[in-house]
């Protein structure tokens, strides 16, 4: 007897198309932490409010307890695991800052802060202070009183911009 | 020093938990799973005060895939947990005392089915009337909600010098105030939870977060019934806890229910369970009066605690010490007359919280300093510099404490900062609109560090060549984000000039690490620093003997670098290129052949420093610290602004400045909540506020960027203490500054915490008319 189609959940998560069988009201931050072992997305609030789950849907950053397996099938998620520098195993330029800088101590709403970082420069290159507290005003943390995070995201900021930069030059 | 990553140079020491955390690779306890585990649950109150009348549990048992339903007869031992005073229940047998009391545990193949197994779980209870504030519970007619009374009371304290009744009667001025401090929550990012495995030997191995494995682990024992060598406590890494994970929480139902199912059972609090459940900061009254003289001495201090302890005891005795200890601040008074009480109500579950009281106590007493320098129409800095204590005074409890500068020289650092100047002249911006108004204020505090006399301090630690090769430390210790590891890395390359692939940091497991005391109390940096300058000697000597014997060349000229040991004065100038320099004699992993391997195993122990006198919750060691805040109050909207910050601190020499900075910003900004937005606020003695979209930690916006942290890193010559603590001293004196920098923005002296905004707000100048009250 086949399973019924309706607990078929597909989606391309970290750059691999992923299938499950799962009830589709499945919350995505258990998909990803339970059915895919993918213990990286956090999860502590489960309202929507702390931001430790955030993960980019289709790019755009959304607190993974907010979103049910039906509303993400067949969208493109990246979670922490899925960001890394040129090399896979090597530490994007954004974590390269927030281990420079100090901008984690317990690290729980790291993997989150991380993924709301590189939706903010994504967006906003050279972020002003404003865009950087409207970027990360859904991200809670209780460890560093964020100005080891604040310091970190103009870091990753200034690198992004200058890889950026040499990148079209030598394209040009 | 101000200190920042450029000041700090070649120190700023990047964590080796770093990558880990900002990769998503570091799996916290709660991120464990094993193939064939299934999920506990525990079945809470319904009730802040009831009795039970009986427990169904057989529907939950019949139910397809629920392995255990446990209850207080399924405890093998003792039915009851506290580090300090075991008196709360694992499961409720006849009386439920908070929302958070424990029940039923339930253990079943999904969480959904645990969850189906926990509904179907019948208790039928006789509601009680709640006693839902300290007054009720201490009325004469209040029934007792424990039985060793008398009446409500868990513990007095007091302290009493001269006669301050007479000194009263003298003084030309006296303010009385009423400070009112609310009931914190740690909010720690992972909730607790974590895996409990039995293994085929019988022993129970216990992956949950804690301040203080062994202590779990007796505790664990004690209500197992087990000797505790059965049981091993694997305990770092911790999402944080700020003292919240320092009592047991869900460790003793994950415990029962692996050994009864004899799988892994796995627990993870929900965020509101983990409200409901869990410990908060002690809410407390501090009635106040102080007298001073028509010079501006002070003559007289009368103070009144009163602090909420809830259903259980945790530590609420020793916060109240603690918090009783600091109500005196830094000042030398001659008439003191203190009672502190600390009283059970139905209102949750108060506990240990970063600053431990001391909070509490230093708001209270800075907010009189203010008041008084007003009076006397002073500065309010010089005003506490009138009044401090001389440096050889004795401490609060008039007890000996170490001699050092760390207060004047805080009072003087923050004396000349531009920020701290800005208060002589309150900065009048005329771009402002006319109902924003600026204001800076200070405070100042000596903030005890370790348990204090007549509590067990135990300390150590174990230092040792392992067979890899690696200098091994071993301590009890828990990294629950402060940065103990990297800490750690940087005193032992210090000591050994030896470079971080040389090192294996052991902590947070009970079968490695020897029992050298929890991480509390803003201790463990002095301890490990203590440890390790006993036990570097002897260490060093073995290696270099041993290095001696394989190289002829005599021990004398031989020091410990980068990889192994090196001849004296040869040790090359960076850590890269080791083995090929000329000077290197023999790697730590062919000293590590030689020998049997105990030979390399060198232990310590010892007491952390307490005073030689006899008053109990008397500290020995001391950190300072003074701070400095601007706010800007919108007196339309009620809500305030900080703008600026300076915390001075002296706490001996920075050994890790990213985690020194780390510290005070994070303690800053769980000040700022504190003094702003954080209230568990409770009706009846149930949570309102229960989960974060309500009850409101600081955000990125509402901080005060501009904070600055100044280190003063003198201490006498020859000190044999190093580095104090630091975890609490960030927090502890915010309050007072921002209440102090109210006032000054806007006339309005604040007792309350958090600042209710209605206070500040002022109705827009209307003509007056018949019949309206301005108010």
């Amino acid at each position: 007897m086949s399973k019924p189609l309706e607990n078929h959940w597909t989606a391309v998560v970290n750059g691999e198309e992923k299938h499950l069988e799962i009830a589709q009201t499945t919350r995505l931050v258990d998909v990803l932490r339970t059915h895919l072992q993918l213990t990286g997305t956090k999860v502590s609030c489960e309202v929507g409010r702390c931001g430790a789950c955030m993960v980019l849907m289709d790019g755009e950053p959304v607190n993974s307890c907010l979103v049910m397996a039906y509303q993400c099938a067949g969208s493109d998620i990246m979670t922490i695991e899925g960001l890394h520098g040129d090399e896979k195993g090597t530490l994007h330029p954004i974590q390269q800052a927030f281990v420079e800088e100090g901008g984690f101590q317990c690290g729980y709403c790291t993997p989150g802060m991380v993924i709301s970082t590189k939706a903010l420069l994504d967006a906003h290159p050279e972020p002003s202070q404003e865009q950087i507290e409207t970027g990360l005003c859904g991200n809670l943390c209780r460890c560093t009183g964020y100005g080891g995070i604040i310091r970190a995201v103009r870091k990753a900021g200034e690198r992004c911009v200058v890889k950026e930069t040499s990148a079209e030059e030598t394209v040009s | 020093m101000l200190l920042n990553r450029k000041q700090s140079g070649k120190r700023w020491h990047l964590r080796p938990d770093g990558a880990p955390k900002v990769t998503g690779q570091l799996q916290y306890l709660t991120d464990m799973t094993l193939p064939d585990m299934i999920h506990g649950r525990v079945l809470r109150s319904e009730y802040p005060y009831a009795r039970i009348l009986s427990i169904d549990t057989s529907e939950a048992e019949a139910l397809e895939g629920v392995y255990a339903v446990l209850t207080s007869k399924d405890v093998l031992g003792l039915n009851r947990f506290g580090i300090a005073t075991p008196d709360q229940p694992v499961f409720c047998e006849d009386i439920v005392r908070y929302v958070g009391d424990a029940i039923a545990a339930v253990a079943a193949d999904s969480p959904e089915r645990a969850a189906l197994a926990l509904d179907a779980i019948r208790v039928v209870y006789e509601e009680l009337t709640p006693l839902n504030s300290t007054d009720a519970a201490l009325a004469p007619d209040a029934p007792e909600l424990h039985k060793h009374g008398p009446g409500n009371v868990l513990h007095r304290t007091e302290i009493k010098r001269g006669d301050a009744e007479q000194a009263f009667a003298t003084c030309d001025h006296i303010v009385t105030e009423t400070y009112f401090t609310p009931r914190q929550m740690h909010a720690y990012m992972e909730t607790e939870g974590g895996l409990f495995v039995p293994d085929e030997e019988g022993r129970l191995n216990v992956y949950a977060a804690t301040q203080h494995g062994y202590k779990d682990r007796m505790q664990l024992a004690r209500i197992i019934g087990c000797p505790e060598e059965d049981i091993r406590v694997v305990s770092s890494p911790i999402g944080g806890s700020f003292g919240g994970k320092d009592e047991l929480n869900v460790q003793p139902y994950g415990a029962l229910l692996a050994l009864r199912c004899g799988r892994p059972v796995k627990m993870h609090n929900s965020r509101k369970e983990s409200v409901r459940a869990g410990l908060k900061r002690h809410p407390m009254k501090i009635e106040m009066q102080t007298g001073m003289s028509r010079e501006g001495i002070i003559q007289a201090h009368r103070v009144r605690i009163t602090a909420d302890t809830g259903a259980y005891a945790t530590l609420g005795a020793p916060v109240l010490n603690f918090c009783t200890e600091h109500c005196l601040g830094p000042y030398a008074i001659p008439n003191v007359d203190v009672e502190g009480v600390s009283v059970y109500t139905n209102n949750g579950l108060s506990g240990e919280f970063r600053g431990f009281g001391g909070n509490q106590a230093i708001f209270a007493m800075e907010g009189q300093m203010d008041r008084l320098a007003e009076i006397m129409n002073m500065d309010p800095w010089e005003f506490r510099r009138r009044n401090m204590r001389e440096k050889n005074d004795p401490g609060p409890l008039n007890q000996r404490i170490l001699v050092t500068d760390g207060l004047s020289q805080v009072w003087e650092a923050l004396d000349r900062s531009e920020l701290w100047q800005k208060h002589q002249s309150p900065p009048a911006d005329p771009a402002l609109p006319p109902w924003i108004k600026r204001g800076v204020g200070a405070a100042i505090a000596m903030h005890g560090a370790g348990l204090g006399y007549g509590i067990p301090d135990p300390a150590g630690g174990r230092l040792s060549l392992n067979n890899e090769g690696k200098i091994e430390v071993a301590f009890s210790y828990e990294e629950f984000g402060q940065g103990l590891i990297a800490t750690l890395e940087i005193m032992l390359c210090d000591l050994f000039q030896c470079s971080t692939s040389d090192l294996s940091i052991i902590i947070g497991d009970t079968d490695r690490v020897p029992h050298s005391g929890s991480s509390t109390a803003s201790r463990s940096t002095t301890m490990a620093w203590m440890a390790l300058q006993r036990l570097q000697t002897p260490f060093r000597s073995h290696v270099l003997t041993v290095a001696s014997a394989l190289s002829g060349v005599p021990a004398d000229e031989l020091v410990t670098g980068p990889g192994g040991v090196w001849r004296k004065g040869q040790l090359p100038a960076e850590t890269s290129e080791v083995e090929s320099e000329s000077g290197f004699v023999v790697s730590y992993a062919e000293l590590a052949t030689q020998g049997e391997a105990d030979e390399w195993i060198f232990d310590t122990k010892f007491d952390y420093p307490t005073t030689p006198d006899n008053v109990v919750g008397g500290h020995y060691l001391y950190t300072y610290a003074a701070v400095a805040a601007e706010v800007e109050v919108n007196t339309l909207t009620g809500e305030t602004k900080l703008l600026d910050t300076r915390h001075v601190v002296a706490a001996g020499p920075v050994i890790n400045p990213m985690g020194y900075i780390g510290q005070i910003e994070g303690g800053s900004v769980m000040a700022l909540g504190f003094t702003l937005t954080e209230d568990a606020v409770m009706q009846d003695s149930r949570y309102v506020t229960t989960n974060l979209d309500t009850y409101l930690i600081p955000t990125i916006q509402d901080i005060h960027t501009n904070l600055e942290v100044e280190a003063i890193e003198d201490l006498p010559e020859g000190d044999a203490f190093g580095p104090r603590g630091i975890g609490e001293i960030g927090s502890v004196a915010l309050a007072p500054a921002i209440t102090a920098a109210i006032h000054q923005a806007t006339g309005i002296w604040v007792n309350r915490l958090p600042v209710p905004r209605e206070q500040l707000v002022r109705p827009l100048n209307v003509p007056l008319q018949e019949g309206v009250s301005p108010s």
